[in-house]
């Protein structure tokens, strides 16, 4: 068909299809800042031509359809590479936060407290009768034990801000899953007619990338608008129109399950460990791996503290002696061998013996050896004191409490130990200085704390003398600060300067992974942006491009009218 | 590449909030003086700072160990310094008086002489450093040189040759002060035949003579003599009566930490360097004698004391030679842990410090750099092909 006609119907489809453009641009320019906004463009082709004596004569414009510009590629690794800046956002702010627990860079730290307890000792050897000196040591002390308590109080507490994010994390991440699944569903359900639902396809993209930000997962897409969503241990998450849920609990190692729910009440714990990416891997590996390596270093570093420095005590004797002391740690059965009865340091007791050392009015009375063997129960002990040839008269061994009760008979016999090889003494916590097996229960004695003059600065002589001026014990206990302890032979301040290290490197790489990350997720989003974002300017000149094709349409839909006008004058 | 509107506002954003972020750390640096905030912000220099800190303190620790173990040998150094001078002085008494030129009066008041020397000696020995006795080993409590009973000694005696003559000292003496009894047979023989008297003047002024009897003489204040075997004229023997001193110490050396692995015995041990033991250094035996001797008149015995007492001047200067050195060692000690926390202080202060100059310096690249971006910013964020249409 041509003439007239065809001109006024090339026009009108032109004006339509130009019109469409414009609402198109307005389209674009109004989600300019709506995230996950990939724009949008009229897909124009010449309409479809009709023959004539001449050839093929072109009908105008015909509208394909509505595309967006969206590069499903640049997205997915988009995707991949938030999921790790996620991660390592979240680890980096929660190292961040423990570390800042071991902040060494400022006053007051673990380091300086442990240099201070020491100097408190050498000051003690400079003056072993001196009241002053063991006051100071002691108050040293109690800020020691406070400042171990209290950074194992916070990890503990940390890792309790982490378990409480979890549970919120997990509820987003199902929540997003049944949200993908919908959107997949319409999706399907409005492209069954051939048209790309373009909004719901960013909604679901938007979904899919908040979710890749809460755990790392991979996406597969089918063409006709389906999806499936897996875990990183291939258990899908979304299957086309269906979602399946996660659930956390709290198993008996204190560390967090992540479990699986699948078809039919299917469940799979997944393992911390084949996590990777997402804020919940970072948030589940911080709390459950990284945190509680730190709370063994810093358990192990004031269990050393407590052995080294309760053995070298347990071996001297203080200005006073004891009328009577129970020891500081329990046994779970009296009647079970020492070394394995439950006691914290148990496994410290070896084959040997401890000498009683008696006074009677201030001078030496008398004094006996006690063999001991971890194969001996507390109650068999107790049984060797109280019916040794020489002790056995004077002294009263006891369990209270599950704990051996030593006391002498007469209120003017006083006791000490010396001389104990088999370490007995430290293991039940006779004649200690500290309290305690790890870093939250490190504590002063408080038989030596309500009596300073029981600090063990001197020992007995072969006689069962002991002197005032003697500073032997306070002077091995001060030079224990340049002693290897534990299993990597460092001293006290090496090993706490390895555990500050590690965890300064540790939250330096989170920090430096995130910043890198970061850069990666800017240069993607740039190229993602730089395919699916709005450009204003380029929208505006759209707009006037189409304003100015509708107004040639609109003239010619006039040329038509003319021409009628022209020809229907004729008849005139 | 095209460059859309998120891209723009985006990467004005993240610059922005990364020069403000530098500026931050900087400002944090200079405000605080300390070049880092938190340990991740270089893990391994703030772990070299902690070892270094660590050695810092452990130095002053020992310059105060130091300050302690100084005090306790100079006061140690400065007692023993004033018993040398003490038994110089009786070396020259004694030398003059083992000459035969003085008179029995002239060395009475030498024996009381010496009387003085050996208190002064013993209240130097028991001398107190912050509240303890530094001659008493490890029983600082007490003092270690402590005056015994009176003990009446054995006699020393003079026999005329032939002469068999034995005298036994007993009783239990009641006076309040030292004193030498001189006894001088008059005329030879045993029990019933010879006779004697006696002066507690050293022979100045002496008793009646008297028959020797069978049984025990008393020569007064208790103090008594058994004569036995057979005499000769011109006998003589002297018992004196004094009250011993004994050390009350311990022998344990007093040790001070002056540096890791390295201790230094900073006492001296009061019976090994002034005696109180009856050994061969006893310094109040040699002086206790040396009076009874003067008291007895005895010049041939105040030269034995004198020899004794010369030996026991090469042992203490021997000791007083050995506290020197460990002074010496001790100001060693002292000039390397200053020099130590210098440069301690130095290499601590290059990690943790700010540089100041430096973090000024960059503080204005970034000031200008933010105001720059900010200028920029500002002008691209305005342009719009609006503005044209």
């Amino acid at each position: 068909m041509s003439g007239l006609p065809s001109i006024l119907h090339i026009a009108t489809r032109s004006l339509l299809a130009e019109q469409l453009g414009v609402e198109v641009t307005g389209h674009n320019i109004a989600n300019v800042n709506t995230a996950g906004y990939s724009r949008q463009r009229v897909n124009f082709v010449t309409a479809g031509a009709v023959p004539s004596s001449w050839g093929p004569l072109g009908t105008g414009v015909k509208v394909q359809g509505i595309e967006q510009a969206f590069d499903p590629f640049i997205t997915a690794r988009l995707n991949e590479k938030n999921s790790l800046l996620s991660d390592y956002q979240t680890r980096s702010s929660a190292l961040e936060q423990v570390a800042a627990y071991f902040n060494e860079t400022q006053e007051g730290g673990l380091n300086d407290l442990l240099s201070q307890f020491f100097a408190a000792w050498h000051d003690l050897a400079d003056n072993p009768s001196g009241a002053g000196e063991r006051q100071a040591l002691l108050s040293r002390s109690l800020t020691l034990c406070d400042a171990f308590n209290s950074r194992a109080d916070q990890l503990v507490r940390e890792r309790l801000v982490l378990l409480q994010e979890i549970g919120p994390t997990v509820e987003e991440i199902n929540g997003h899953a049944a949200r993908i699944a919908q959107l997949t569903q319409e999706i399907v359900e409005t492209e069954a007619n051939g048209r790309t639902a373009n909004d719901l396809r960013d909604q679901r993209q938007l979904e899919i990338s908040q979710l890749s930000q809460l755990i790392g997962v991979r996406t597969y897409t089918t063409g006709d608008g389906n999806l499936s969503i897996t875990l990183a241990n291939g258990r899908p998450l979304v299957q086309g129109v269906l979602s399946w849920t996660l659930t956390t609990q709290l198993n008996s190692s204190d560390t967090v399950d992540l479990v699986w729910q699948g078809p039919g009440g299917t469940t799979e714990i997944i393992p911390t460990s084949s996590l990777t990416g997402g804020k919940l891997t970072a948030l589940l590996q911080t709390r459950d791996e990284v945190i509680p390596k730190y709370q063994q270093e810093l358990d192990q570093l004031a269990r050393d503290l407590i052995v080294a420095v309760n053995r070298q005590h347990t071996q001297g004797v203080g200005l006073d002696l004891f009328s009577q002391t129970t020891g500081t740690y329990q046994v779970n059965d009296p009647n079970a061998p020492l070394g394995n009865a439950g006691l914290p340091l148990g496994d410290q007791i070896i084959h040997g013996s401890l000498t009683i050392n008696l006074d009677r009015d201030g001078a030496p009375l008398a004094s006996g050896t006690i063999v001991i063997d971890p194969s001996l129960s507390l109650n068999d002990l107790v049984q060797s004191i109280n019916t040794h040839a020489v002790l056995g008269g004077y002294l009263t061994a006891s369990v209270e409490n599950n704990s051996l009760k030593i006391s002498a008979n007469s209120p003017s016999d006083t006791f000490g130990f010396s001389g104990d090889d088999s370490q007995a003494l430290l293991a039940l916590g006779l004649n200690t200085f500290f309290t305690g097996d790890k870093a939250y229960t490190l504590d002063v004695n408080a038989w030596v704390l309500d009596n300073p003059e029981l600090v063990a600065a001197g020992q007995f002589d072969a006689t069962g003398a002991h002197t005032v001026g003697d500073n032997r014990n306070a002077l091995a206990l001060a030079e224990m600060e340049e002693a290897p302890v534990g299993p990597d032979g460092l001293t006290f301040a090496e090993a706490y300067q390895r555990l500050v290290m590690s965890l300064g490197l540790e939250a330096q790489e989170a920090e430096d992974q995130e910043s890198f990350f970061q850069g990666l997720v800017d240069q993607l989003t740039q190229m993602r942006d730089a395919v699916s974002g709005v450009s204003l300017d380029e929208e505006m000149t759209n707009l006037v491009k189409f304003q100015r094709a509708y107004q040639a349409a609109a003239r010619l839909v006039t040329v038509a009218d003319e021409l009628y006008q022209t020809l229907l004058a004729l008849k005139k | 590449m095209r460059v859309t509107m998120p891209t723009i506002f985006n990467s004005i954003q993240s610059n922005l909030q990364n020069l403000a972020e530098d500026l931050q750390g900087l400002n944090a640096s200079i405000a605080s003086g300390r070049k880092y905030q938190s340990i991740s912000d270089s893990p391994v220099d703030v772990g070299a700072i902690l070892g270094l800190t660590k050695e810092g303190n452990q130095t002053v620790q020992y310059e105060r160990n130091l300050e302690t173990a100084k005090g306790w040998l100079s006061v140690t150094e400065s007692s023993l310094q004033t018993i040398t001078e003490i038994v110089r002085a009786s070396m020259a008494l004694a030398n003059q008086m083992a000459t035969g030129t003085y008179n029995a009066a002239q060395r009475q008041a030498a024996a009381q002489q010496i009387q003085g020397y050996l208190e002064e000696v013993m209240q130097v020995g028991n001398t107190q450093f912050r509240g303890q006795h530094i001659m008493a080993g490890y029983r600082t409590d007490a003092p270690p040189f402590v005056a015994e009973d009176w003990q009446v000694q054995s006699p020393v005696m003079h026999l005329q040759p032939g002469s068999t003559g034995a005298a036994v000292a007993g009783g239990v003496y009641t006076g309040t002060a030292s004193r030498t009894f001189l006894v001088e047979v008059v005329s030879g023989g045993g029990a019933g035949l010879g006779t004697y008297r006696f002066s507690v003047d050293g022979g100045q002024s002496w008793t009646d003579p008297a028959v020797i009897p069978a049984g025990p003489v008393s020569l007064g204040d208790g103090v008594e003599v058994t004569f036995g075997g057979t005499w000769v004229a011109g006998d003589r023997f002297s018992i004196s009566v004094y009250q011993p001193i004994e050390y009350q110490g311990d022998s344990h050396n007093f040790e001070i930490a002056l540096g890791a692995d390295s201790r230094l015995a900073v006492n001296e041990v009061g019976c090994v360097a002034v005696g109180g033991d009856q050994g061969d250094h006893d310094l109040f035996q040699m002086l206790a004698q040396l009076k009874s001797s003067l008291e007895a008149n005895d010049p041939a015995e105040v030269g034995i004391s004198l020899e004794k007492l010369r030996s026991y001047e090469t042992h203490i200067t021997a000791i007083l030679a050995g506290l020197g050195a460990s002074l010496e060692r001790v100001a060693m000690k002292e000039n390397v842990y200053g020099t130590l926390k210098e440069e301690l202080t130095r290499q601590i202060s290059d990690r943790a410090d700010t540089d100041l100059v430096a973090a000024v310096n960059l503080l204005k690249t970034k000031e200008t750099a933010y105001q720059a971006s900010l200028l920029s910013s500002s002008k691209v964020m305005g342009m719009s092909l609006m503005d044209y249409l």
